[in-house]
């Protein structure tokens, strides 16, 4: 558990493509994944994947995929691989999202104020993820973690959100979501 | 009849009380803890809490230059790629402990004359801000538990298992992360935060608490605080003086945050009914009064976000510095034009008045484009005082020659 500090430096987005490899078989080549439950990453805010990283190294966050790739993890392959994906251009995923329970995602979000973190459309910054056009299967996934408070929150609020949610709501919200066309952050 | 009547009024109240929680969840959800208190004036505001960098800044990105002190002070990089460096304290044998927040880590630095070395201690905690350290052991506070790391600095390369002290505190996590120090009195000091930006907090929480070493004796020491994650003892009288970081969204400049001492166990300084000792709450304060509370030592301006206290005992700078507290000061996200990215100086009168509030250490914050934020200082054993940028990851030491 003991690790010297890397020093610091600035990211390496060729490195970052190198480093990709073995996220591909997931996560797609570009980071657009096309397995219903996994993310897609690509062009997701850069501090969004480096902090998801650590997390996955440290163990707040777990994953039965993800952990083993993480653990073993440097500090400059987390910030290229951040890196990396983050110049990425998202595409949507399939077409699976039902209108009626987008229509009701839509009053819910406005309802539990996710824009005021995600922003308009849901394009995420900062730390703050893209929802815009994720993986259905993958958001109703994340949501029913912070629900039961295991989703490993960065400063605990994901997990005061969802406390409200209905499993009705979960599954709208992540149709609603869903749907949006998947604009990177600006 | 009666009898009747008050059995109805018992049955209505049980209902009340029982099924008052269920129509209270149809109500609209609570928007994000920062984003409480917000009025529909402020809705299109676009100001939302500056983001932590998931890695430190590299050495050459740090523009240490840019940092000013008063005349005969200089400051210099002491140590860089220390993700999220928070509160500091120093170890028996010269070690120095650094704590994270948001990063989950804790570090150990050793001094090797002219470089630092790192070592990551502890790692994947749940927002460890608060460490301190006594008798070799050294104690770290997360949100919901105080554990303790025994004859750690013979151990720094295989820590010891961390051994739990207290663990029944609150798990919230808005304002749930805790500075930690020893008092006079032994016993060891900590916050327990409102979890909002603004409510009526349970009575477990916004108050500063102390607990025994052992985990014993928890106890209240002030209630009515928001959230203070600094606060030291005056080097002579042994009083507790604490920051406080103020309310959002009443505007760029109310309410002020403040700089406080405990005079009697037990006060209350006003949260959520009164803030800055002079401002009732629009809505918790109706029907009370700021007469009732502790007023403000000095208000110390808005939204700076004071975080480190700490009365200067070291004798390396000038005389007048001798038990001025130094106040660093994060800086204003719900603010129009940038507050705060400094560290001050507060000097008392022989009555413990406020005889100066100056700045000592700026340069954070240019224009309105910041590059670090100052959270915490340490002194060193020479007398030279030492500041944490969680925003960098680094720690500058200001030095002064006569």
């Amino acid at each position: 558990m003991v690790a010297a500090a890397a020093p610091a430096r600035a990211a390496d987005l060729e490195a970052g493509r190198r480093k990709s490899e073995p996220c591909k078989a997931c996560h797609g080549a570009d980071g657009n994944a096309s397995i219903p439950g996994t993310p897609s990453i690509a062009g997701q805010p850069v501090y969004f994947t480096h902090w998801q990283l650590i997390k996955f190294r440290d163990g707040r966050r777990k994953d039965p995929q993800m952990t083993p790739f993480a653990v073993n993890l440097s500090d400059t392959d987390l910030a290229d691989l951040a890196a990396f994906y983050a110049e990425q251009r998202p595409t949507a995923r399939p077409a699976v999202t039902e209108p009626a329970k987008v229509d009701a995602g839509r009053e819910l979000a406005k309802q539990h104020h996710c824009v005021s973190c995600h922003r308009p459309g849901l394009v995420g910054h900062e730390q703050i993820p893209r929802l815009a056009g994720q993986d259905l299967a993958y958001l109703v996934k994340l949501l029913r973690g912070f629900k039961a408070q295991t989703a490993g929150d960065l400063d605990g609020t994901m997990t005061t959100a969802a406390q409200p949610l209905s499993e009705a709501d979960i599954e709208n919200l992540a149709h609603y979501m869903a749907s949006l066309p998947p604009v990177p952050p600006r | 009849m009666l009898r009747i009547t008050l059995t109805l009024l018992v049955v209505a109240v049980t209902l009340v009380l029982a099924f008052g929680p269920l129509v209270q969840a149809q109500q609209p959800a609570a928007p994000p803890p920062w984003k409480q208190g917000q009025p529909a004036s402020m809705a299109d505001s676009m100001l939302a809490p500056i983001a932590q960098p998931p890695a430190p800044k590299a050495a050459g990105d740090i523009p240490v230059d840019k940092i000013k002190v008063p005349g005969g002070f200089k400051v210099s990089l002491w140590a860089h790629g220390i993700n999220n460096a928070r509160e500091m304290t120093w170890g028996e044998k010269g070690t120095l402990f650094v704590s994270s927040r948001t990063a989950g880590n804790v570090y150990a630095i050793l001094d090797k004359g002219d470089s630092r070395e790192v070592k990551v201690i502890a790692k994947g905690l749940n927002l460890p801000n608060g460490i301190a350290f006594k008798n070799g052991t050294l104690y770290i506070a997360e949100v919901s538990r105080i554990t303790k790391m025994a004859d750690i600095e013979d151990k720094l390369d295989n820590p010891p298992a961390m051994e739990v002290v207290y663990e029944t505190l609150p798990k919230d996590l808005p304002h749930g992360w805790k500075h930690l120090a020893f008092g006079p009195d032994g016993k060891l000091y900590f916050n327990i935060g409102a979890p909002c930006n603004i409510c009526m907090p349970p009575d477990t929480h916004a108050n500063l608490s102390r607990v025994n070493p052992d985990g014993t004796g928890f106890e209240y020491v002030a209630h009515g605080v928001r959230n203070s994650v600094g606060f030291d003892w005056h080097p002579v009288t042994k009083r507790l003086y604490f920051t406080t970081h103020g309310r959002d969204w009443l505007g760029d400049d109310l309410p002020s945050d403040r700089f406080d001492v405990v005079t009697q166990k037990g006060q209350h300084f006003g949260f959520p009914f009164c803030h800055q000792g002079d401002i009732l709450d629009p809505e918790f304060g109706k029907g009370k009064s700021c007469n009732d509370y502790v007023k403000p030592l000095l208000k110390t301006g808005p939204h700076v976000a004071g975080n480190g206290v700490e009365f200067y005992t070291g004798s390396m700078f000038p005389g007048d510095y001798k038990n001025r507290a130094f106040l660093a000061q994060r800086g204003s996200w719900n603010r129009s034009k940038k507050s705060g990215f400094r560290v001050m100086t507060v000097t008392l009168d022989s009555k413990g008045s406020v005889a100066k509030y100056e700045p000592f250490a700026e340069g954070w914050l240019q224009g309105e484009e910041i590059w670090g934020r100052p959270v915490y200082t340490r002194q060193m054993p020479d007398g030279s005082l030492l500041i944490a940028d969680d925003y960098a990851g680094a720690i500058y030491r200001v030095s002064y020659q006569r």
